[in-house]
């Protein structure tokens, strides 16, 4: 038990000192990363604004909290088909458990998650939005698609480090999996095709985390297929790394 | 008491080739029953260790000779638990550090105080022991104002005093050395070998892996012999 709590506090040491070291010597630190998000903001609500011909003041903060939630889960899962073989020096030489690795790449994100955290609120104070106590429940909906984006960086990590073309086979389904995503859309407006956003599960990551911040209380059944998701993906990264892990170190 | 005891211990090295690396490849394989590409399964295993038996106890000084490819190294990480035996049983009690390859595990973007302080708290410090070090460290590698600098500025080296500074400064109860004085200048050398001399006295096990005889006999009492990962001579030396 005490060599997790070692474990996980020495990954959240390491994303914090990594993201510092990254952004020492530029100016802005790491708003540079803010500021990319803003500018996405911006330029991406003023014309699919227009393309989607929807209100501004509605369709700006959907897209914010979705552009930030999309940066957060497909910067894991890009990151996570390398992240052994990144680590390759400390796998070979020191023993290491493999979900350390995974989780400082969580970390890594969820730490430029509240950097972009900035972006929202100031979004949010352009164009308020109806908001109660409802908007607490982003708490725990960032837990759950954080512990998600865990599993998924463990299971995409092992397939990756004994599959090199597994990478790029990644990399090429991401921008698919953005427009399949409800980032510039809400589920609801799809219409006959919601059959989509059922079967992804970033759809219901997104809802979890979005609604509270616009004002709903996210549906129950969203939070069951979420926390369901959650188990089931802890089982199967428990699984792999008990059968494969020790294979870790000959592969990368 | 700090204890290493490996019984009947084989590793196994899988080596990939680079279509049993492909996923595409290998799901053409289970697609075609393996009939259009052949080759896919071309995992070949070497045995790196060979059914070793070996007991180590407190105040154990072992060095490990033998040719290039002869298991050392690999012995070193399976005694740090990096490589598991596919057969056999291996139990280390105590606190394991190593020190294996130059620089391995540095962050070459960080500087060399933050990598001091993470290369500790990998060998299992907490964060409090690990800056503890840092002016020990400081002290024994005498990088100066180097150690402001980022890691990717260093010479091999210097590589070298830092993370030996840092393996031997967490006072661990096993010390793992794989070859590391190659590098560093003579006066470093002088100073690492009487930085182990003071640690061989603190702690309670040793091993170290060197092509240099002279350096075996003087810091070891024991002296274990590989070939194709056996052990052909064992004896004690001092």
């Amino acid at each position: 038990m005490s060599a997790i709590f070692h474990n996980v506090s020495l990954a959240w040491y390491f994303a914090w000192s990594d993201m510092r070291a990254r952004y020492k010597r530029s100016v802005l630190g790491p708003f540079w990363l803010v500021l990319g998000t803003g500018i996405g903001v911006v330029g991406l609500g003023l014309v699919w604004s227009v393309l989607l011909n929807t209100e501004r003041s509605e369709f700006i903060p959907a897209l914010t909290v979705g552009l930030v939630l999309w940066q957060a889960i497909s910067g894991a899962i890009t990151g996570s088909t390398t992240v052994f073989a990144r680590s390759a020096s400390v796998i070979k030489n020191i023993k290491t458990p493999s979900w350390r690795i995974s989780l400082e790449l969580v970390f890594q994100q969820t730490v430029n998650l509240i950097h972009n955290f900035v972006v929202i609120v100031f979004v949010l104070l352009v164009y308020p939005q109806d908001i109660g106590f409802a908007a607490l429940l982003v708490i725990p909906g960032l837990v759950l698609v954080f512990m998600n984006i865990f599993w998924i960086a463990q299971v995409l990590g092992f397939v990756g480090a004994r599959y090199r073309d597994f990478d790029p086979l990644v990399s090429a389904l991401m921008p698919i999996l953005f427009f399949l995503s409800p980032v510039l859309y809400q589920s609801r407006q799809l219409g006959s095709l919601d059959v989509i956003s059922k079967l992804n599960p970033i759809a219901y990551w997104i809802e979890i985390v979005r609604n509270p911040l616009l004002g709903s209380v996210p549906a129950l059944s969203d939070y069951l297929v979420v926390v369901a998701m959650t188990i089931a993906g802890f089982l199967l990264a428990t699984w792999m790394t008990r059968a494969r892990g020790h294979r870790l170190p000959y592969w990368i | 008491m700090s204890r290493i005891s490996l019984r009947n211990v084989t590793v196994d090295y899988p080596i990939y080739n680079s279509r049993s690396m492909s996923l595409r490849n290998n799901l053409i394989a289970i697609g075609t029953g393996g009939r259009i590409s052949k080759e896919t399964r071309g995992i070949v295993s070497v045995t790196a260790l060979d059914d070793i038996t070996l007991e180590l106890e407190h105040g154990d000084r072992v060095g490990l000779a033998g040719h290039n490819g002869s298991g050392k190294s690999t012995l070193l990480r399976t005694m740090a638990g990096v490589f598991r035996p596919v057969k056999g049983q291996i139990h280390v009690e105590g606190r394991v550090s190593t020190v294996f390859g130059l620089g391995a595990g540095l962050v070459p973007e960080l500087s060399g105080y933050e990598n001091i302080v993470r290369m500790a708290m990998m060998l299992g410090s907490t964060r409090s022991e690990a800056e503890a070090i840092i002016e020990d460290v400081e002290r024994f590698s005498e990088l100066g104002n180097f150690l402001s600098v980022p890691v990717s500025t260093y010479s091999d080296g210097m590589r070298t005093r830092l993370s030996f500074g840092v393996a031997t400064a967490a006072h661990p109860d096993i010390l793992l050395v794989d070859e590391v004085f190659g590098a560093g200048d003579a006066e470093f050398q002088k100073r690492a070998e009487r930085r182990m001399e003071e640690f061989i006295e603190k702690s309670s096990i040793f091993v170290l892996a060197s092509h240099n005889s002279q350096l075996l006999e003087r810091f070891c009492n024991r002296s274990i012999r590989l070939e194709h990962g056996k052990i052909i001579e064992s004896e004690e030396t001092a």
